[in-house]
């Protein structure tokens, strides 16, 4: 059905490479062996493996030593991505990964020609037309700009990956000297006298390297992995590509989008920079497949969600004061209390470490009171909440599938509920911390006004 | 303003008034206290079991690692332990029985559950996915049954413990048959 010899060699090429890259810890022959039997094993795969799209589903159908049919409805099909490795695009093929729904069905197939790909896509996502559309118009939503890779180091997120790219280093070349039988037990422990016996010097100026290649390699590895990250709107899908050496594209359906998901922390507040995500119903991996925008300002996240999903209502409504009081509460209490038991347990130092932290918890007990906020604009709903990692969730008011109100003891005391609204997507819920009674049970009634009504104390008779 | 848009609307006399929620009509059945009760022993019974064990092993093993302060009233663990058991079972099932409450209106499951926190759920049917009914061993002693509601999202899946089993067989029912009829597909 699809160009075979693509397929073949392309399985082969990626059959190898991870061959050779898994079998470095064996002996070379194992290797071998290892390597004949796994060509072997991706060329039967690939012969016994064939896929027809119907009317209604799509049947992967798999033969090698167990048969199975994999029926995937095509009404289910929630998403269709394509990724392509290196050696993948070197080929010219790609991988689609077919999701169907948060339980159970999700297909791949792998290697199949870039073309056929997208043809499958098309097919499978618009179930509406399942003849061979003509190639529909592709609009571009959004689009990284050079400058805003530079914001990679302000998510921490990738702060930490020349420790990891060290550590993977150094473990493979131990594996490898390992096998050729270089390191011996002199070695390994003349290498620690030498290290204990560098002066000073070389240490610090290592540690200074380090720190400098920190933000430096955080910017290289965020520009790998979202390289040209384009948003482009197509066929009633939102689709995402990114990536340098293996591109990725992901594609959501856009009646299935719930809301949007504006992250960030407090460096990138200060920068005014944001993150932009997707809630969409049934998406499995959401936080990596619903993402829309890794890094760019503010002005430029909210016109895309505005263009994916509608304008982000605001300004926010603050919670009360009394809330206030409970957010710093809640930052203060945990180091206060690992610094009693640590006092009971007669450490005092830890003690005094704790004080400082419960300290320095005050400012962001009060911050995070600052970022609180809710708001509707008849058609959308936001909530707010969280400092170091602040999220703002957008969700229209069609997608939220119920209400859950909390109150602790201490809450009932000072008036104050968090109002759950619970969505089919995302996270399932998301809160609004500590809003005022009457408010919260006025917000949930003013958005679906007919679950609330029956249920509202009727006023007091007059006089 | 949203808000006051609502208050006005339930103001009375030029007085605003914020609205609040009533609690569900109806209640569970008593014999869900019993339940509870039983539930509360045999976890404390438990927990009372393991401290003093706990205990009794730190005082033979005279163990140097501890604060001087403990280490002479080890004896006390368990009896806290006993104390706070001892506050739960009696306390916590008559506390939850005044909590719990439930009520199906029209389109909308509403249920306020909890004791020391309470929580105030509610849930529309048309939303509402699957409807399970469950019963524990000691809820089968009891008669009782626990009916489940879930939608697409585990925030908004509502549980109710302590129903007679036969209200909650009906109940879930009647639950699935409307769910089916009203379905709107917002997931």
């Amino acid at each position: 059905m699809v160009g075979a010899a693509r397929e073949l060699i392309a399985l082969l090429a990626a059959g190898a490479a991870g061959l050779v890259v898994g079998g470095l810890s064996t002996a070379f022959y194992f290797t071998l062996v290892g390597l004949g039997i796994g060509l072997a094993f991706h060329v039967a795969t690939w012969a016994t493996f064939t896929y027809v799209v119907r009317e209604d589903r799509i049947e992967l159908r798999r033969a090698l030593v167990a048969r199975s049919v994999k029926t995937i409805p095509r009404e289910r099909i929630r998403g269709v991505d394509i990724s392509a490795s290196l050696p993948h695009r070197l080929l010219r093929l790609a991988v689609v990964h077919i999701d169907a729904g948060a339980e159970g069905g999700e297909g791949e197939l792998n290697a199949v020609h870039r073309r056929e790909a997208e043809r499958l896509r098309r097919v499978l996502l618009s179930r509406a037309r399942p003849a061979e559309p003509a190639a529909p118009p592709r609009r571009r939503l959004a689009r990284m700009r050079r400058a805003w890779y530079v914001y990679a180091p302000l998510s921490g997120a990738y702060l930490l990956t020349p420790f990891a790219l060290a550590g993977s280093l150094i473990g493979t070349l131990y594996n490898l000297g390992d096998d050729l039988g270089l390191v011996t037990q002199e070695r390994v422990e003349g290498l620690g006298h030498d290290l204990v016996g560098l002066p000073t010097s070389v240490v610090f100026g290592l540690a200074v390297l380090f720190l400098l290649a920190m933000p430096v390699a955080s910017v290289i590895v965020f520009t790998l992995f979202n390289w040209a990250f384009t948003v482009y709107e197509r066929d009633g899908s939102i689709v995402a590509e990114r990536g340098l050496i293996t591109r990725r594209s992901v594609s959501l359906e856009r009646r299935r989008i719930r809301g949007v998901e504006l992250a960030d922390n407090p460096f990138e507040r200060r920068a005014g920079v944001l993150r932009l995500g997707a809630l969409v119903t049934g998406l499995g991996d959401a936080a990596h497949r619903g993402r829309l925008l890794p890094a760019a300002p503010r002005r430029v996240a909210e016109g895309l969600a505005a263009q994916v999903f509608g304008a982000v209502p605001g300004p926010l409504v603050g919670h009360p004061p009394a809330a206030r009081g409970r957010r710093v509460l809640r930052a203060v209490a945990p180091p206060l209390g690992v610094g009693a038991l640590a006092l009971a347990a007669g450490q005092p130092w830890v003690t005094y470490c704790c004080l400082v932290l419960a300290v320095l918890a005050v400012p962001l007990g009060l911050d995070r009171y600052r970022q609180l906020g809710h708001v509707t604009d008849g058609a959308r709903l936001s909530l707010r909440s969280g400092s170091l990692r602040r999220r703002q969730v957008v969700v229209e008011h069609g997608a939220v599938v119920g209400w859950r109100l909390r109150q602790t003891l201490f809450q009932r005391r000072l008036g104050l509920t968090t109002l759950f609204a619970a969505v089919g997507a995302g996270e399932g819920g998301y809160p609004a911390i500590d809003m005022d009674e009457g408010d919260a049970v006025a917000f949930a009634a003013k958005i679906t006004p007919g679950w609330v009504a029956p249920f509202l104390e009727s006023p007091p008779e007059p006089g | 303003m949203d808000v006051t848009a609502v208050r006005r609307h339930q103001s009375d006399g030029g007085r605003p008034h914020p609205p609040r929620l009533r609690p569900p009509a109806n209640r569970v059945s008593p014999r869900a206290i019993a339940h509870w009760m039983i539930e509360y022993l045999l976890l404390w019974g438990l927990a009372f079991g393991l401290s003093w064990g706990v205990a009794a092993w730190i005082a033979d093993s005279r163990w140097s690692g501890l604060p001087g302060w403990l280490s002479g009233h080890v004896w006390w663990i368990p009896v806290a332990v006993g104390a706070a058991g001892l506050l739960m079972v009696t306390v916590a099932p008559v506390w939850r029985y005044r909590v719990h409450r439930w009520e199906v209106s029209a389109d909308v499951v509403y249920t306020r559950t909890g004791w020391f926190s309470r929580e105030w759920l509610l849930v529309p049917v048309s939303r509402i996915q699957t409807v399970d009914t469950e019963q524990g061993w000691i809820e089968r002693m009891l008669g009782l049954a626990t009916i489940e509601v879930n939608t697409a999202s585990h925030t908004g899946s509502s549980e109710v413990s302590g129903l007679p089993a036969g209200v909650a067989t009906a109940l879930a029912g009647e639950l699935a048959h409307r769910a089916h009829d009203l379905r709107d597909d917002a997931t």
